[in-house]
């Protein structure tokens, strides 16, 4: 009777998974939601707004009264060989009730928010991703107590034993200025991951007006700031073989209750790093009624200084399109900046980065070249949503 | 040759009797073959799907230091990236006082990377499953059939938030019928909130196999090797495919009767159209495309209802797989093109073999010949010659078939037993119109001074030709019924003594491994304990087996188990081979020595006395073979050893501890209820950790309560089917058997004279008949028992005969002849003498 009783848990487990949590499995957002529903009314939580007011180092931690939030890291590397290597780290926040509806007695297991991280090291053809998921309560997390979460002194962020932890010990310095970041996982029984040091070169970045970035015209938004500043030294291990690396990285801050407008269907958002010291963001929001397709970004020079980059002042066209996972993607894509006489070509060399994840999209190391003569001009990262 | 078939088909208008028998016969065999082959079809598609999630099971962790597991360990254990997700089990009491597991799970880090897969999306604004199950107002998971316990109709139940008894409420209920019953799956925190349980966990799970060793400060438990259920699955579905084949045989064998019988009457049509210059080629061929037709509509509404059949039954099925061996099959039928050809061709094929005789007789048709009775009688003396030597043919290629098997090593000769089992129905059915046309000719010579009683006997050689044929069917169905009538009971009682000598103690207790001494020391100084029996188990390797001065290499994975010989076991352990005697055996296993199962003596042809060489962590260990024992359901090698040996030699974990109570004291329940309060106390075990004997058992007879039930009812189908048959034959042939009792009654014989001797007729052929069923039907459960289920299994049944269910067929046989002969013999006391007389003016 051994048998019998052993059987019978795991039989349960492996049903409630077939049978009652596979229940969305192909159920895709409404379409007037948006990307992942990030388009959705968010009535109940806190909107992000012009004229919010940011402190440092309490904004560094997780704001659990807006419904989504992340911390997102890309990195492009070089191995000693002067391979090219691409690095990405991402904890994404997302607030499961509203801060009223939260039970006032949720108990050790609370699930107010549910933490998802991904990670993904890149390299010529290979691309290997992993996700994982935590359940965490509103307050801010203890890192002995919680399997997920992120404190703002000193700054730490987590899930499980992915982790990006500040090395800053001077309380003048920002903490985001000198970070750790390091993360595993397996694929096919090999490991994959990495060590990394990053240090930053320059200050912490506001995007749109102080850190209020608008996503559509019709006002929705995001306070979104950037350290696109790192220096890069550490290790990568793919397919069970470490590396010693040195490169660039961003980290993007990000935060809000409605991301998109309701009609937008996704977004192409680059982080580039140009040879010459400046860092360029922008992002085209698809769809959105009337007003079309939304453009916005940031010109920062290696000193810091931002300029929002609104309407005529930039111009994405995508050039040549790629198929990645049964869909159809641009991968080459022209950049202007005409108020900066800038004509870029931006090109992923691999197209097969797509992240297979919970929420499925394309991350992926992308060279930027000069549109007339060709020339190199950078690298950077480029994200793509809602293909 | 429109014309001619249509005249050939016109028969069919004059007897629509027959038509309908034939039809009855094509739609059963159709059906009965189809519904199973569509069972089978449907659960093994199931199977693949389900089997990603099946061939994982769990591997826990336990701390070493044997304080309950908390949250604080599952945080620190992911913080050094190990992939635990916590489980927390416990009791909740509805409002009716009824007791239901809870088990609280924490869906986002439960192993399984294929449930993340299609977990979707967990965004709230896509509100999900998932979501639904996590947060406010969360979900209760529950089978259908557990709602009731909870006061509510399965109707009622989705949505519904019934109250606890303690006054807290559960939340939505969300029904899913592959769950097991009386189990309530919940979010860890609304586990934690209904069974106050604050931080605790249960235990700590990993995917089977993710960690290489236990990390610092805990222990790893790794996942029993679950039962394959290919494996087990495989061999229900031989018994459903067994029971199908026969049905198969026994439809068959109706629609022979019904086309002897229709054939036969059509001699005289056949020659006249012959006569009129229809070629014999075209007469065949046109009774071959009757044949087709008469076929396709036939096996067309068989396979039709066979999928009902299936749908009816699959809900059960489904339910006994899933309980038996933990397989999940989908409750909708989904079924294959290959199925409905599949279904078609076996039909068709069945049905041209049944009908070739008749083809073959017909194309050698005499034009010339006479459609006299006594010249009809002739011929069939030539066909019992025939079918006499064809049995002794069939009978031969059985007794080959078993002198062949009988030197195969054992777990082989699947199909041989099946052949075997098919050649001894043919043999037996064959030899059934010989026997019983000898049979009545030595009556008659017996019966020469009462000139009734040989004129009946007389009578019924005459109808011998037409009769045998339903009577062979009679024969086929009812051995096939007692054949697996017995088997099924035979399995079903071994099961339950098993169960009975297996689960002695009365309290089963799991502790976890590092407090299984403490708590073993603690039960031992209780007044209320009179014996403990803890077990152990282990994994190892077979590695050669010793007998006399042969050394045999091998590398066989084998299970090792660790028993505790005492008063209350070694009395009731089963053991079907020893060395030296019982006793002997027993000491043996004391002294160090090994039992090993009947799947492992069989499966390396291990014999008691032997010495094994086993692999263990601390090098190789021999143990010398004391005895066998029957280990039912199990499809790996296992060796027995004395629990102590086992942990001490190689170095097993704990199992079990089973508690056997005094017979003093308060009544059972109390005391139960009362040391499993003391041991929470104690040793914080959950309620869930001791397991009540009695439970267990009747859990597990519920189990397989259903699969016989299921068996039984495929089995009676075809056993009513049969007899339907029979009747039909006979009610096709009665108008004509009439006439000849016309001339009896002018000579004076009264009508219920005659009545009750076409009744005796009858009754004594089917009587015979059922005589005749009875030693094949043993034969056919030896074959069952010894020789197909040691070919599937890897395990021998012993051997059960019922005398009731021998009584049961003997019974059947004689009621469907009494009843077929009682309709006719009605009609003949209703009928006017004038109207005989006319009858047999008029031939």
């Amino acid at each position: 009777m051994r048998r019998a009783l052993t059987w019978l848990p795991v039989a349960l487990l492996a049903t409630v998974l077939a049978t009652g949590l596979a229940g969305c499995e192909g159920e895709a957002p409404p379409a007037s939601q948006g990307f992942a529903g990030l388009g959705a009314e968010a009535g109940g939580f806190r909107q992000a707004s012009p004229g919010t007011q940011l402190r440092f180092p309490e904004d560094h931690g997780p704001h659990p009264d807006y419904r989504l939030e992340w911390w997102y890291l890309t990195a492009n590397l070089e191995d000693e060989s002067g391979e090219p290597l691409g690095v990405q780290w991402t904890l994404f926040r997302q607030a499961q009730q509203p801060p009223a509806e939260r039970p006032e007695t949720s108990g050790p297991w609370a699930a107010d928010q549910l933490w998802m991280a991904h990670m993904a090291v890149s390299q010529g053809e290979t691309h290997r991703v992993a996700e994982r998921f935590a359940r965490g309560g509103s307050r801010e997390s203890d890192p002995v107590r919680d399997q997920a979460g992120v404190t703002a002194a000193p700054f730490r962020a987590w899930l499980d034993d992915w982790t990006l932890t500040s090395r800053v010990d001077d309380s003048d310095l920002d903490a985001l200025s000198q970070l750790e970041l390091a993360a595993t996982a397996e694929h096919d029984g090999a490991p994959f991951g990495y060590r990394l040091s990053l240090d930053a070169e320059g200050p912490l970045v506001r995007h749109g007006e102080n850190g209020f970035s608008q996503k559509s015209a019709d006002g929705q938004g995001s306070i979104y700031l950037s350290q696109p500043f790192y220096r890069v030294s550490g290790e990568v291990t793919l397919d069970g073989e470490p590396r010693w690396v040195t490169g660039r990285a961003w980290l993007d801050r990000e935060w809000s209750s409605q991301l998109l407008g309701p009609d937008q269907a996704g977004w192409d958002w680059f982080s580039l790093h140009l040879a010459d010291g400046h860092r360029l963001m922008a992002f085209r929001l698809r769809g959105g009624g009337e007003g079309g397709d939304y453009l916005s970004g940031s010109w920062i020079t290696p000193e810091g200084e931002t300029t929002p980059l609104e309407d005529d002042a930039l111009a994405l066209t995508p050039l040549a399109t790629s198929t990645v996972a049964g869909r159809t993607l641009p991968t080459r894509w022209r950049l202007r900046l005409p108020d900066h006489d800038l004509d870029l070509t931006v090109e992923a060399p691999h197209a097969d980065r797509w992240m297979a994840t919970t929420v499925s999209y394309w991350e992926g190391e992308v060279n930027v070249f000069d549109h007339a003569s060709g020339a190199p001009r950078g690298r950077g990262y480029l994200e793509m949503t809602g293909y | 040759m429109l014309t001619a078939l249509l005249t050939l088909l016109s028969h069919y208008r004059r007897h629509p009797s027959q038509l309908a028998m034939l039809l009855l016969g094509l739609w059963v065999a159709g059906a009965l073959w189809s519904g199973v082959q569509a069972i089978n079809a449907s659960a093994r598609d199931s199977y693949a799907r389900a089997e990603a999630l099946f061939t994982t099971g769990l591997d826990r962790l336990e701390r070493r230091d044997g304080e309950p597991l908390d949250r604080a360990d599952f945080v620190t254990l992911r913080r050094q990236g190990l992939s635990v997700s916590p489980l927390l089990e416990g009791t909740v009491i509805t409002a009716r006082g009824e007791r239901l597991t809870v088990i609280g799970i924490d869906p986002l880090t439960l192993p399984g990377d294929s449930a993340f897969a299609t977990a979707g999306s967990p965004s709230t604004s896509n509100p999900g499953e998932l979501t639904a199950f996590f947060t406010p107002p969360w979900q209760t998971r529950l089978a259908p059939d557990t709602a009731p316990r909870l006061g509510l109709e399965r109707q009622a139940a989705p949505g519904a938030e019934p109250s606890l008894a303690d006054g807290q409420r559960l939340p939505p209920l969300v029904l899913a019928p592959a769950l097991p019953p009386d189990t309530l799956v919940v979010d860890i925190a609304v586990a934690a909130r209904l069974l106050e349980r604050g931080t605790a966990l249960s235990r700590l799970v990993t995917a089977a196999g993710a960690l290489d060793s236990a990390p610092e400060g805990y222990r790893l438990g790794r996942a029993a090797t679950l039962v394959d259920p290919g494996e087990l699955t495989a061999s229900f579905h031989l018994n459903l495919t067994a029971m199908a084949l026969l049905a198969l045989i026994v439809g068959l064998f109706i629609v022979q009767a019904a086309l002897g019988l229709a054939l036969e009457q059509r001699l005289g049509l056949l020659r006249t159209l012959r006569a009129l210059g229809v070629p014999g080629r075209t007469l065949v061929t046109l009774l071959a495309l009757e044949l087709a037709l008469l076929g396709l509509i036939g096996a067309l509404a068989g396979i039709a209802s066979g999928a009902w059949l299936a749908s009816a039954l699959l809900p059960d099925v489904a339910a006994t797989l899933q309980s038996l061996y933990g397989a999940a099959v989908g409750t909708q039928l989904r079924l294959p093109w290959h199925y409905w050809l599949g279904g078609l061709g076996v039909t068709l094929g069945g049905l041209f073999v049944a009908g070739s005789g008749i083809l073959w007789r017909a194309a050698r048709l005499g034009v010339l010949g006479l459609g006299q009775a006594q010249a009809w009688r002739a011929g069939f003396q030539r066909q019992l010659r025939g079918q006499a030597i064809a049995s002794t043919l069939a009978a031969l290629l059985a007794l080959a078939v078993w002198a062949w098997l009988a030197t195969q090593p054992a777990g082989e000769g699947l199909v041989a037993g099946f052949v075997l089992v098919g050649a001894m129905m043919l043999a037996c059915a064959l030899w059934l119109s010989p026997l019983l046309a000898a049979g009545l000719s030595g009556l008659g010579r017996l019966a020469r001074s009462h000139p009734l009683t040989q004129w009946a006997l007389a009578d019924l050689q005459l109808q011998l030709p037409r009769l045998s044929l339903a009577l062979m069917a009679l024969l086929i169905a009812l051995s096939a019924n007692l054949g697996v009538g017995s088997m099924v009971g035979g399995f079903r009682l071994t099961f339950l003594d098993w169960l009975d000598q297996r689960l002695t103690a009365d309290l089963y207790l799991r502790p976890p491994a590092g407090q299984f001494d403490a708590v073993q020391t603690w039960l031992d100084a209780r007044d209320e304990v009179a014996e403990l029996l803890p077990t152990a188990d282990a994994e190892s390797t077979l590695l050669a087996v010793q007998a006399g001065g042969e050394r045999q290499r091998l590398a066989v994975p084998v299970t090792l188990f660790g028993i505790t010989p005492g008063a209350r076991l070694t009395p009731t352990w089963p053991l079907l081979e020893t060395r030296a005697g019982r006793d002997a055996a027993w000491t043996a296993l004391e002294a160090g020595e090994a039992f090993i199962n009947e799947q492992l003596a069989l499966g390396q042809d291990i014999a008691p006395g032997e010495r094994l060489v086993l692999r263990s962590p601390g090098g190789d260990q021999r143990v010398t073979v004391a005895a066998i024992y029957p280990d039912y359901g199990n499809p790996r090698g296992e060796v027995l050893l004395a629990t102590a040996a086992l942990r001490e030699r190689f170095s097993a974990a704990p199992g079990s501890l089973g508690i056997v109570l005094t017979d003093a004291g308060p009544p059972g329940e109390r005391r139960v209820e009362s040391l499993s309060r003391a041991l929470a106390t104690r040793f914080a075990l959950g309620r869930d950790a001791l397991r009540d004997q009695r439970e267990v058992k009747a859990l597990s007879t519920e189990i397989f309560e259903r699969t016989f039930a299921i068996t039984r009812a495929l089995n009676a189908l075809t056993l009513a089917v049969a007899a339907l048959a029979l009747l039909a034959s006979l009610l096709a042939q009665a108008r004509e058997r009439r006439r000849r009792l016309a001339p009896l009654w002018a000579l004076g014989v009264t009508r219920g004279r005659l009545a009750s001797i076409q009744l005796a007729q009858l009754g004594g052929a089917a009587l015979i008949t059922g005589l005749a069923a009875v030693p094949l039907g043993i034969a056919i459960t030896v074959c069952l028992v010894a020789v197909i289920n040691v070919a599937a299994f890897g395990w021998r049944l012993p051997l059960h005969v019922f005398p009731g269910e021998i009584g049961l067929t003997l019974a059947t046989a004689l009621g469907v002849a009494l009843l077929a002969a009682a309709l006719p013999a009605l009609t003949l006391w209703r009928t006017p003498p004038r109207t005989l007389l006319a009858e047999e003016e008029a031939t």
